[in-house]
């Protein structure tokens, strides 16, 4: 967005309330760089954790490179329930094609294949199911397994390599440690923005006060629904995420599984998008670093022990599911997200389909991420999971990745936003981020998300003066 | 970002359920009882804070109590790097908290109340730390099976605290096999990748 509107002559200025950081400042070290680079929100009640991004380049520098053109069957959905009839598919495709390419979006073949994306591979091909390796984003890449804890080479095609200094070339000014606070909005016109400096501590710093007729926000799910109703603006409903849960299985030969690309292959057989129609699960290779492993493990003491000494053995899968789940947040930031049962039952089905995979590829034992489910060693055990009372406190972990909504666009005057991403009480004000997508997705989101921006972006230039 | 799953996210995550007023309320009342006291009373030398450890968010006992339970939770051979200071759980525990206020209260309060609740909610009736160890891994399993969502909700913020306090540290990887994040002599980045004869690529 910054990119564009900066190309087009304006003077932009972004504001970014995390730090700045570059390709040398990431350290690969799981602690340091967690606490440095990622937000995070927990929904009250059900305890859902959820994360983003929260530095310059946002969610894409901490994401796991996998790249996803928007379904059909979404863009169908946006259109017929939402009364987005520009967003086809035919429209929508300019934008794609260009992230596409604007982010290096390449096939990931053999050569950054890991052995975890490989014993996932190989259980979906014994069992006929839809599976392949996934298009990423990424140059040259190192298979460091460290993509989403910043990536060290550089290889990842982030938009603090991309579209960051793309725009600063054009002339945008990027200001780190700048919370935004609330849009100025007057006689329903936006005025600019009042922000506030941030300290290396996150303390408060002084204020600063930004004069602009035109204001893109960009704070992602977890801020920009909030910033809109601390302005005094209607947004907050229709969040929704991609619940997810992971499943783990100890194999006899080495999987290495913290090195290779962190995520690489999908299976799409228990998918409901592209095609497929299944429950709506997408089974994903994930990297298995000690910091993020441990937790996913059931129980504690001498039991979780064993099974993290066999740390190198392990194989680690996503479990991924497209919510019908809808939730809210205030103008605090407070979030309120209480899983369907729906929803469960799709985590459960999630988790044994990962271990029939693991299983079918010849794993030893499969851990599923509920407290109390001993190993499965066979099919003849996924009973145990069929039988178990799902509940979010059950889980060893459970949490939502890939958040939309809050300040949705939508054909009708109930949706904040119009279709062209304007805020329809506000004139001069754009959600350009995931806070404007009416649903989830079904994959993983940056492309669909990055072109939603470019689309807008281009729009405002096409509509600038008018 | 799919593949990041925090145990610093799911330490939020069970803080925020800890925020519930029940937590204050089960801490508050066992303060009125006279049951908590103040200081180090009564602490066992080996979970006393070193004395440089300047905590800024953990008190002596809460240090202790987090020190105790993290040895449990890791496991034996876990338990010995823990007894060493090697890594120093209960700092790295202060020093996360310290960075994530919000999660701070809760945990404390979640500590505490590990360390003096007795039957219903735990099996106890003295405090975790005056516990042999078999006694306290009884509590703590005892906490995560509960059928009271509030003691599940405990068990897993302490847990995930002393998981990212432990398995964050260099330390741990005697444990887990982990060559740290470039490869090392032993293991190289080249190991992880798919087989040259693998019977299928994906």
């Amino acid at each position: 967005m910054a990119a564009i509107l900066a190309e087009a002559g304006l003077d932009v200025v972004v504001l970014e309330a995390g730090p700045r950081l570059e390709t040398d400042d990431f350290t690969g070290d799981e602690a340091a760089m967690t606490q440095r680079l990622y937000g995070m929100a927990v929904a009250a009640g059900s305890g859902l954790a959820v994360y983003a991004g929260r530095c310059v380049g946002g969610s894409t520098v901490i994401n796991d490179a996998l790249c996803f053109r928007p379904p059909p069957e979404i863009l169908a959905s946006w259109r017929d329930e939402y009364g987005l009839t520009g967003l086809t598919d035919a429209a929508f495709a300019p934008p794609v094609d260009a992230v596409w390419h604007d982010v290096h979006v390449v096939p990931t073949d053999r050569a950054h294949l890991n052995r975890n994306a490989h014993r996932l591979g190989v259980g979906a091909e014994r069992l006929g199911w839809a599976a392949s390796a996934t298009p990423r984003n990424v140059k040259d890449c190192a298979n460091l397994g460290l993509c989403n804890l910043g990536c060290p080479s550089g290889a990842k095609q982030s938009t603090l390599l991309t579209y960051v200094p793309r725009a600063e070339r054009a002339g945008a000014r990027v200001l780190a440690g700048v919370r935004a606070e609330r849009v100025r909005v007057e006689g329903g016109r936006v005025l600019g923005v009042v922000a506030t400096r941030l300290g290396d501590d996150g303390g408060p710093r002084g204020r600063l006060t930004v004069d602009a007729p035109l204001v893109c926000l960009a704070a992602g799910v977890l801020g920009t629904p909030a910033l809109l109703q601390r302005s005094g603006l209607p947004a907050g409903d229709g969040v929704q995420f991609h619940t997810s849960v992971h499943v783990s299985a100890r194999f006899r030969e080495p999987i290495h599984g913290y090195y290779g690309p962190t995520m690489a292959y999908a299976v799409h057989e228990l998918s409901d998008v592209n095609g497929h129609a299944g429950p709506g699960v997408m089974i994903e290779s994930v990297a298995g670093h000690p910091l993020v492993t441990a937790p996913t493990i059931p129980g504690f003491g001498a039991e979780h022990a064993a099974v993290m000494a066999n740390l190198p053995y392990l194989a680690r899968a996503l479990v991924v599911i497209r919510d019908r789940t809808r939730g809210h947040i205030d103008a605090d930031g407070a979030l309120h997200y209480d899983p369907l049962p729906a929803d469960l039952e799709r985590l459960r089905a999630g988790m044994i389909g990962a271990a029939r995979a693991y299983l079918a590829a010849g794993a030893l034992e499969v851990y599923v991420p509920v407290h109390g489910v001993a190993p499965l060693r066979s099919e003849v055990d996924l009973a145990r999971v069929e039988a178990l009372a799902l509940a979010p406190s059950r889980f060893a972990l459970v949490y939502a990745v890939h958040l939309f909504g809050g300040a949705t666009m939508g054909g009708g005057a109930s949706a904040p936003c119009d279709e062209t991403g304007a805020h329809r009480a506000a004139r001069g004000l754009y959600v350009t981020d995931a806070a404007g997508l009416p649903s989830n997705t079904g994959v993983n989101p940056q492309i669909t998300i990055m072109a939603n921006a470019l689309r807008i972006g281009h729009g405002i230039v096409a509509t600038r003066g008018r | 970002m799919t593949g990041r799953l925090l145990a610093e996210t799911d330490v939020r995550r069970a803080a925020a359920m800890l925020g519930r007023r029940d937590v204050l309320r089960l801490a508050g009342l066992a303060a009125a009882a006279g049951l908590v006291p103040g200081g180090c009373a009564g602490l066992p030398d080996d979970l006393a804070a070193p004395p440089d450890a300047e905590l800024r968010v953990l008190t002596p006992r809460t240090y202790a109590v987090f020190t105790a339970a993290a040895a449990r939770l890791v496991g034996p051979a876990g338990a010995e790097l823990i007894r060493a200071r090697r890594p120093d759980v209960g700092v790295q525990a202060d020093r996360f908290l310290a960075n994530a206020p919000e999660t701070a209260g809760p945990l404390r309060q979640a500590l505490l109340v590990l360390e003096f609740a007795v039957w219903p909610l735990a099996p106890k009736l003295r405090p975790f730390t005056s516990l042999a160890a078999p006694a306290q891994d009884a509590v703590l399993g005892a906490l995560m099976r509960s059928r009271f969502d509030l003691a599940r909700q405990i068990f897993g913020g302490v847990r995930s605290l002393a998981y990212f306090a432990f398995y964050g540290a260099r330390e741990s990887r005697l444990l887990t096999g982990y060559p740290g994040p470039f490869g090392s002599d032993a293991v190289t980045i080249g190991d992880a990748m798919v087989e040259r004869d693998a019977e299928f690529v994906p």
